[in-house]
């Protein structure tokens, strides 16, 4: 086993919990001033996201059984010196910091303007005061993808950025579906930038996104993650967004890895029954799905050995990429990867670094 | 050219529709030919899915979709190719070379077809 203390590790999906109070210093107006308005610096954070986007509901600590340090979301502003305290605490070299707030962005489907304005204040308030490539602090640029005119604003905004290494897609409730062709340009122009597309599902609205009526978070944890994923993986590949922009990497985050097999398999019997049906598709779906890259976390390690062993197989270590999803509470130590059994320690190397820096770049 | 003690009498050419198929049996295979616009095409009546009649099936154009350009929708047309799809759960294969749509690796065996003085005969290959 190599130790992973003395490797690089790249976090491909760390949560920079941003509050409403700092951000909205950046929001355009009247955006800026709406919020300055409503107090919200006195409700700390937990409030102002039920205020603004859509919540899920549910725990997350576990009804006060998850006691870790920073697990909770802050009753303060996120201090930028807990990113590097937590990177210290995983032993993380680089990790790419996605918004927490903006998880709950796929619940709003009002045409008003909140999305694009929340993710152009939080572009210059990471830059600013967050990000910093020197300490391995790098952002992804959350997309406000129902708009997709802002969506290529932020694109150019943030090009030659070297703190922002990729495009965040929140997919939890994106409707249509993300291989839409509405959002070919922002594909066009992330394969024009190198920029890989990080799709991100979001808690957002959980309780009633798979289904209604759900009574504990252990039931929409579970399947909100992985029934977002799994529609966007379907919507993308049968759209065919991989052979109409053949550079363009993506990835998807956030739901393990046991699913895809399923998925896969699944899909590409369909396909063998009506491939006219995706007609961009050259050959199988799933020879395009395990071309993209995952994040890890949550990794399933409760699985059976010999169905983690099958999963990586299939996906192919040279696609998974180490993700923590720290701080949130179901997060990921690179211990997690590092103690597999099944990998040889190139492959160890790979998902939790070597993956990541070819990918994005860094 | 083929050998004429390899060939399987089918039938008179002229008893042939457009879209009808007859089945024969070549050596242990069961085999349909079928024509297709005039043209004749021979091929194993069995699907490598799970068995089924595939010369039993419609024969039409395949359906391709063409990249038109970002944001554009994909265009649709049929194409000059004729595939045969099997009548049980669709899969379909070009007519004349038994390569499913789908997946090159996927392929029901094809034989070759001589109309001799308005006869149509199977080459079994032997
Ligand atoms: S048996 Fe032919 S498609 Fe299923």
């Amino acid at each position: 086993m190599i130790d992973a203390e003395a490797e690089t590790v790249v976090d491909c999906d760390w949560h920079y919990q941003d509050s409403f109070k700092e951000v909205a210093e950046y929001m355009p107006e009247p955006w800026h001033t709406k919020y300055k308005n409503s107090f919200w610096e006195d409700s700390g954070v937990t409030q102002a996201l039920s205020s603004f986007f859509p919540t899920s509901t549910g725990d997350r600590q576990n009804y006060g059984k998850v006691l870790r340090e920073h697990s909770n979301y802050p009753e303060e502003p996120e201090d930028p010196e807990r990113v590097t305290e937590g990177m210290d605490f995983l032993d993380i070299d680089v990790s790419l910091q996605i918004s927490h707030l903006i998880l709950a962005m796929g619940g709003v489907t009002a045409d008003d303007e909140r999305v694009q304005a929340f993710t152009k204040g939080y572009i210059e308030y990471m830059l600013e005061e967050v990000l910093d490539p020197d300490e391995g602090v790098y952002g992804l640029a959350p997309m406000p993808y129902g708009d997709v005119e802002a969506s290529l604003d932020i694109l150019e905004r943030v090009e030659d950025e070297e703190a922002y290494v990729g495009a965040c897609f929140v997919t939890a409730g994106a409707s249509p579906p993300l291989g839409n062709r509405k959002y070919d340009p922002i594909y066009e122009r992330c394969e024009e930038m190198d920029f890989p597309v990080v799709y991100h599902t979001g808690g957002s609205g959980l309780d009633e996104y798979v289904r209604a009526g759900y009574q504990e978070m252990i039931e929409t944890h579970t399947l909100g993650f992985l029934e977002s994923n799994m529609s966007q993986i379907v919507s993308v590949a049968c759209q065919g967004v991989p052979e109409k922009y053949p550079d363009l990497d993506i990835v998807f985050m956030e739901s393990g890895v046991t699913y895809i097999p399923g998925l896969v398999s699944r899909l590409d019997e369909e396909y063998l029954k009506r491939p006219e049906e995706a007609p961009l598709l050259d050959t199988r779906p799933s020879e395009y799905i395990t071309d993209f890259y995952f994040g890890t976390q949550p990794l399933e390690v409760s699985a059976r050995n010999d169905l983690l062993e099958l999963c990586f197989d299939m996906i192919g270590t040279d696609r998974l990429l180490y993700a923590s999803d720290y701080p949130h509470w179901d997060f990921d130590s690179p211990s997690i990867i590092n103690e597999l059994p099944m990998l040889d320690d190139d492959e160890r190397r790979a998902i939790l670094g070597g993956n990541a820096l070819e990918v994005f770049e860094i | 050219m083929s050998d004429a003690e390899n060939l399987v009498e089918v039938g008179p050419a002229s008893e042939f529709e457009d879209g009808d198929a007859e089945i024969v049996q070549v050596g242990r295979a069961e085999v349909g030919v079928i024509r297709a616009e005039g043209e004749f095409y021979a091929i194993r009546n069995q699907c490598p899915h799970d068995g089924g009649p595939v010369c039993k099936g419609n024969v039409q154009k395949e359906l391709v979709g063409e990249f038109k350009g970002t944001g554009k929708r994909v265009d649709q047309q049929y194409s000059d190719t004729d595939i045969i799809s099997c009548p049980w759960h669709g899969w379909s294969f070009e007519l004349e070379t038994g390569i499913h749509i789908g997946d090159d690796r996927i392929r029901v065996p094809t034989y070759d077809v001589v109309v001799d003085d308005g006869i149509v005969y199977v080459d079994s290959g032997d």
